[in-house]
């Protein structure tokens, strides 16, 4: 029996949360907050968010859509196009590679991993960033970023876990 | 028959990983190669910028709008309590401001009466176009802002960006709706610039710190601290003569400015449309006084 139109489209629109919440949460780090230095060390929600979806839905955010995700938060903020799309690319990468590793253990392990492929992450943009202007970028606001977005992590990953196991449990 | 199957399906795993593999690194060596062309100022990727931020200006602007709400209303708390204090500060300073609204006026006068005299040529006036910041940037790479006005609203590449406090920095992009502004401490910025009081001219180079640096002066200028820095017009991109900030330090050499604009509060910002005739060409730059009836 094949099911009906209705319950495909619905299992789509469902299927398609996790690449609209990384959307919301680009805009979320553009618009302005207005607190006191906080625009440029805005922490990488899209990155959390690249990152628990690989481990726990990958086949929902595959590797064109997190290219995607990283070209319109380049194309929105003004980054050099393609850095972020690439950073989010090695962070599925290993995410996807590692998900045994993480997938049905404590939450802080997902934490460390987090927290130690975020120290990776950042050193690596400031270097491939550093390589495109041919200058040395300030590093210290990118590990204010890292940490920030290492601190947001525990929020962040409970609303995804709330969201996958209402919404997305039998997806 | 089953059998048939089961080998169709160990053919396909294989290769379901296989293209999977290969869409990753192909993803991996796209962007890279974005990078790289980034690098070419290829007009085509400007495009690709500019179409897809101005599709997606109106959604940050919405956005925008009830985060704007919040902060007022915090600020309104805020200053609830230091309003009497906030009054008496702002009769003191109107009755200042009066006197020297009158000095002023005089001077404007006297200035008017001597040009006359010298027949020297003014300036065109620059009128503002004042737009809303709908996006900032969010990362340690760069220092943009996104303005929800574009070309349709007269905004054009290259016309300086000014805050409540002085020049900010200068709009690099822009889409029909929209705007991106290249703010002066940005890696990517130079704007030419004059100490108002020894008129000695340099350029202010941004380096992604808070304060830029001030090159390029000559040898024997005098710098100290507290110096005030303004836009010297060089180039005729910039009008003249508008603040930006004061010298910070000097040190080994390097002087650092400090911008007037407070960074974090830019909420409307003001392109300046600027033409000087001869200069500027019509087409990138049709902000002049005829097409509005404003300056007369």
């Amino acid at each position: 029996m094949t099911p009906s139109i209705s319950y495909q489209l619905h299992r789509i629109l469902r299927g398609s949360i996790p690449f609209w919440i990384s959307l919301f949460l680009i805009f979320l780090s553009v618009v302005p907050l207005r607190i006191t230095g906080f625009a440029t060390v805005t922490p990488s929600f899209l990155m959390i968010s690249v990152f628990y979806w690989s481990l726990h839905r990958p086949y929902l955010l595959p590797a064109p859509v997190v290219f995607l995700l990283g070209l319109i938060f380049d194309i929105l903020t003004g980054t050099p196009m393609g850095l972020t799309s690439l950073m989010l690319l090695v962070v599925h990468g290993i995410a996807v590679t590692q998900r045994q590793v993480f997938v049905g253990k404590a939450f802080v392990l997902s934490w460390w991993g987090f927290f130690l492929i975020g120290a990776g992450i950042a050193v690596f943009s400031w270097i491939v960033a550093c390589v495109l202007e041919l200058t040395i970028i300030p590093i210290l606001p990118v590990f204010i970023q890292y940490g920030l977005t290492v601190l947001f992590f525990p929020l962040l990953a409970w609303c995804f876990a709330v969201v996958q196991s209402s919404i997305l449990k039998h997806i | 028959m089953a059998l048939g199957q089961n080998s169709a399906w160990r053919l396909a795993i294989p290769l379901k990983v296989f293209f999977q593999r290969f869409a990753f690194l192909s993803l991996i060596c796209l962007s890279i190669a974005l990078l790289v062309l980034g690098k070419a100022d290829l007009v085509v990727m400007e495009r690709v910028r500019t179409i897809s931020t101005d599709a997606l200006s109106p959604v940050l602007s919405t956005l925008s709008q009830p985060i704007n709400a919040l902060n007022k209303g915090i600020e309104r708390v805020r200053e609830l309590a230091s309003l009497v204090e906030e009054n008496e500060r702002l009769r003191r300073e109107n009755e200042r401001l009066l006197k020297w609204q009158s000095v002023s006026r005089s001077l404007d006068r006297e200035n008017d009466y001597y040009r006359r005299l010298l027949n020297a040529l003014s300036d065109p006036l620059v009128l503002p176009i004042t737009a809303r910041v709908v996006g900032d940037s969010g990362g340690p790479f760069v220092r943009t802002l996104l303005l929800g006005a574009g070309t349709l609203d007269g905004v054009r590449v290259g016309q300086a960006a000014v805050g409540p406090h002085g020049v900010i920095g200068r709009v690099v992009e822009v889409g029909h709706q929209s705007a991106r502004v290249l703010l002066l401490t940005d890696l990517n910025s130079r704007i030419p610039v004059a100490l108002e009081n020894s008129r000695h001219k340099g350029i202010l180079v941004g380096d992604n710190s808070s304060s830029p640096k001030l090159e390029f002066l000559p040898t024997n200028a005098q710098v100290s601290p507290g110096d005030k820095v303004v836009t010297s017009g060089d180039g005729g991109l910039l009008p003249a003569g508008w603040p930006i900030g004061m010298v910070a330090s000097v040190a080994e050499g390097q002087v650092r400015v400090q911008a007037y604009a407070d960074w974090t509060r830019l909420e409307y910002v003001s392109v300046l449309r600027y033409d000087l005739p001869g200069l500027t060409d019509k087409h990138n730059n049709p902000g002049d006084l005829g097409e509005s009836k404003l300056g007369n």
